[in-house]
């Protein structure tokens, strides 16, 4: 008695000791690797290609580009300059990649690979205090009047200043003084520029910032352009058609400010065109790349998470297993309800995962259901054990390849769902059932088929739940929790269910 | 709606009563009590004979042992002098493959239940039994042949065919309860109780009816041959007792249950032992297991003979009837 309580006692402590480190693990991975606790979380994982091209003039080139230097919005996974003969440089603090060549002759193509996910939780948090005031633009005095009388109009807008100028250039139709004020012809670029300098006029600082917006498949597509604004606080982002303020969703700064997005010396005819491409990846994946960003990444290349992807969902696969034992342990040893062979339920469980619930015990009840009656037909025959079991896993092959052409040809899916079952298992589960069924009637031998039914029923549940697969892969240090709890009902002395009305008829009634 | 929880009892009622459960007999007694390397004595049929004759402990007479497949045509020539003999495997349980031939000649064998049988059935259960069709875990098993017992006539009344047999639960060398095992047409003449055989709980030291059960279910008649099954006494019952003491001895189990059974002229022989015995018994008796084995560990010597033991139990528990 005095060995079964220390042996508790170790136990009990190596449960807590799990528990422990479990809590720990779950939250290190949550708060550094970013997993969830939910399932099935995907994340957006942009690909942006930028195209540099020009032509050669004939001196030593040397190309800067403005590149998103720390985003807040977006992180970036991996960066990629594809430039053969150029030296690369990045300057970080002025958020530009320079590349510098001898002189070339022919026609120039760079590559710059930017490879990001949405960081949606640190929106909005671009902050620059001590704004120089603006500079104002110079008008002569009609121009100054036309001025004027613009930003007089404009002011019936709602919204903040720079919404209120962009709403009025966006007007439909143009208001006419605008209109006339306005050169009949002008790019993208120069409307920003007249709003940043009516902005001017107002003390607010304003700038460009360009960009490329994420949207699936943009092939060759010019960097967008946003009116960027300082409120005081810091800089915000305002579309130039609706004046909506903040970052969009899907849009990266590469540049801010008046400096040119791309420059390029000895070169002329230089453009940049961006192409987007969308992939949506998993957030274990993701995780990889977040791992890496802190400090304890290292740990991660242990993980099962760094493994290849079909190793991966074996692994998510196995790790469920666990929780279906706990099953099966609680149906016996805490239940009591008695299972034809320890894991028979299990592995029944399993392959009702493949084929799915109710189409899998249709076809498994209709397998033990042929093969009872054909083990019947065996049993007349007196054949020795060995003989015998090898002659009803041959039965079960052939039920199982005859439901599942019939079930084809049929265009039955139930029936043909009967390959994913074991084939020894079955045979066994008919073996022993048959053998109860004559030594101790159909009766008996149901209940010990329809017992194990239900543990598998109850195990199937429990692996088959999304949430829990998820969380049984994800934070996988929960299987030493449950290893504990397993052993510590190795320990378990009480009670079981079922006994409490086996023994009924011993119970003082009251 | 609630009416089928009046089924279930609170574990705190059946743990009153001292109700032995499956996980405490398991864990606390033969996990601490049982070592598995005795485990073989018992489940091999042939050592458990040879033990007993060396413990002094009587049981049927061995006739042959046949291992092997080849051995199997010639079983005739073993049992030539025997008109009557059992053929059982030697790892079996629960009475399976036990093959009861009461008469023979030439071509032609008699089972106990009538039925007759030629050589080739017969070689035909031999062949099966060595291949493991009735022993534990399918595993090749050696058929055991051993002299048939009278079974005495005293208790012809309360079975129905079948052969009555006396369970007894020695806990560390002391019989600790008992019960025999009545065979009913629902059992189909076999002695296990969950195919509906009787049990009849017996004063462990008298060997008279306590209470009787069939599924669980207190019975006051046997349901075949309607006998008063409160008349039940087994005869030579410090005998029956003695054979469960010595067990302990023999194979050193601290916790094993011996099934006896009454040959008419030889008085009580051990059929077999079991080291994992059930817990249907405590059913049969209308009490629980672990009052008794408490009141053993504390309160019984150590150290003592078998004799001594069961004339300790039988001193100890006249003087304070129930």
């Amino acid at each position: 008695m005095k060995n079964l309580f220390t042996v508790r006692k170790i136990l009990f402590l190596c449960l807590f000791l799990s528990i422990i480190f479990t809590i720990f693990s779950v939250y290190y991975k949550i708060a550094y690797w970013g997993f969830d606790l939910r399932p099935n979380r995907t994340a957006n994982v942009w690909n942006i290609d930028a195209q540099i091209s020009f032509m050669p003039t004939g001196q030593p080139i040397k190309v800067s580009l403005a590149v998103p230097s720390e985003p807040t919005e977006f992180k970036i996974l991996n960066e990629d300059m594809v430039a053969k003969g150029y030296q690369i440089k990045k300057d970080n603090d002025k958020g530009r990649i320079e590349l510098t060549s001898a002189p070339q002759t022919q026609e120039q193509t760079l590559y710059y690979r930017l490879t990001i996910y949405d960081n949606e939780d640190s929106r909005g948090k671009l902050r620059e205090k001590g704004v120089p005031a603006p500079r104002k633009p110079i008008y002569d005095e009609k121009q100054q009047q036309t001025v004027d009388e613009i930003l007089a109009l404009a002011e019936a807008f709602n919204g903040s200043w720079p919404q209120k100028i962009i709403s009025i250039f966006n007007q439909e139709p143009l208001n006419p003084t605008l209109a006339a004020f306005l050169p009949v012809k002008m790019s993208e670029k120069q409307r920003v520029q007249f709003m940043i300098d009516f902005l001017a006029l107002k003390g607010i600082p304003a700038r460009i910032a360009r960009g490329v917006r994420l949207e699936e498949g943009r092939q060759a597509a010019e960097a967008d352009l946003m009116l960027e604004a300082h409120d005081g606080y810091k800089w915000r982002l305002y579309d130039i058609y609706t004046g909506k303020a903040g970052v969009p969703k899907n849009f990266i700064v590469f540049q801010h400010g008046g400096i040119s997005l791309l420059d390029v010396q000895g070169g002329t005819d230089s453009r940049i065109r961006f192409s987007v491409l969308k992939s949506v990846i998993s957030s274990f994946k993701l995780a990889e790349h977040r791992a890496q960003l802190n400090k304890l990444g290292k740990l991660f290349n242990y993980s099962i998470y760094s493994l290849p992807l079909l190793e991966q969902n074996t692994l998510k696969w196995l790790l469920v297993f666990p929780l279906g034992i706990l099953v099966v342990v609680l149906m016996r040893n805490v239940v009591g309800i008695p299972t034809m062979g320890t894991f028979t339920p299990m592995l029944i469980a399993m392959s009702l995962v493949k084929t799915g619930f109710w189409p899998g015990l249709i076809c498994f009840s209709t397998i033990i259901a042929i093969g009872l009656v054909l083990r019947a037909v065996l049993s007349k025959l007196n054949l020795l054990l060995v003989p015998r079991i090898s002659a009803v896993v041959i039965f079960v092959i052939l039920i199982m390849q005859i439901m599942t052409i019939t079930g084809y040809r049929m265009d039955w899916e139930i029936a043909s769902s009967a390959v994913f079952f074991p084939i020894i298992i079955t045979a066994w589960i008919i073996e022993r059932a048959s053998i109860t069924w004559e030594e101790d009637g159909a009766a008996n031998a149901t209940s010990e088929i329809v017992y194990s039914m239900i543990t598998a029923v109850a195990t199937y549940f429990v692996i088959s739940n999304e949430y829990i697969r998820h969380i049984t892969f994800a934070f996988d240090e929960i299987n030493l929790v449950i290893l504990f709890i397993v052993m510590l009902l190795g320990t378990y002395t009480g009670y079981r269910l079922t006994e409490l009305k086996r023994f009924t008829p011993l119970a003082k009634k009251s | 709606m609630w009416k089928w929880l009046e089924k279930y009892s609170s574990p705190h009622a059946l743990k009153e009563q001292g109700v032995l459960g499956m996980n405490a007999r398991n864990y606390k007694i033969i996990a601490q009590y049982n070592n598995r390397r005795q485990y073989p004595l018992v489940d091999d049929k042939v050592q458990t004979k040879t033990l007993a004759a060396k413990a002094g402990i009587n049981t049927p007479r061995l006739i042959g042992v046949i291992k092997y497949q080849y051995q199997v045509k010639d079983f005739i020539y073993i049992v030539k002098d025997c008109p009557q003999f059992v053929i059982k495997p030697a790892h079996g349980s629960g009475g399976k493959g036990v093959l009861v031939i009461k008469h023979w000649d030439d071509d032609c064998f008699v089972t106990a239940s009538e039925k007759v049988l030629t050589f080739k059935d017969v070689y035909q259960h031999i062949s099966n039994t060595l291949s493991g069709l009735f022993s534990l875990g399918g595993q090749y098993d050696v058929a055991v042949i051993e002299e048939m017992v009278n079974f005495s006539d005293m208790f012809k009344d309360f079975s129905y065919q079948g052969v009555p047999d006396v369970r007894v639960i020695v806990y560390k060398g002391y019989p600790a309860m008992a019960m025999m095992r009545l065979a009913t047409a629902e059992s189909g003449g076999r002695a296990n109780l969950h195919q509906g055989a009787v049990g009849v709980g017996l004063d462990i030291s008298t060997g008279k009816t306590l209470n009787a059960v069939m599924h669980n279910k207190p019975i006051l008649i046997h349901p075949d041959t309607k006998a008063e099954l409160k008349k039940l006494q087994v005869p030579l019952w410090r005998e029956h007792l003695i054979i469960g003491a010595k067990s302990y001895e023999m194979t050193g189990l601290g916790y094993l249950g011996a099934d006896i059974v009454l040959d008419k002229h030889k008085g009580p022989m051990m059929l077999e032992l079991n080291a994992r015995p059930g817990l249907a018994i405590q059913i049969a008796n209308g009490q629980g297991l672990m009052n008794v084995i408490k009141n053993i560990d504390k309160n019984y010597p150590k150290g003592l003979t078998p004799e001594e033991r069961v004339d300790f139990l039988l001193n100890i528990t006249q003087a304070n009837p129930k």
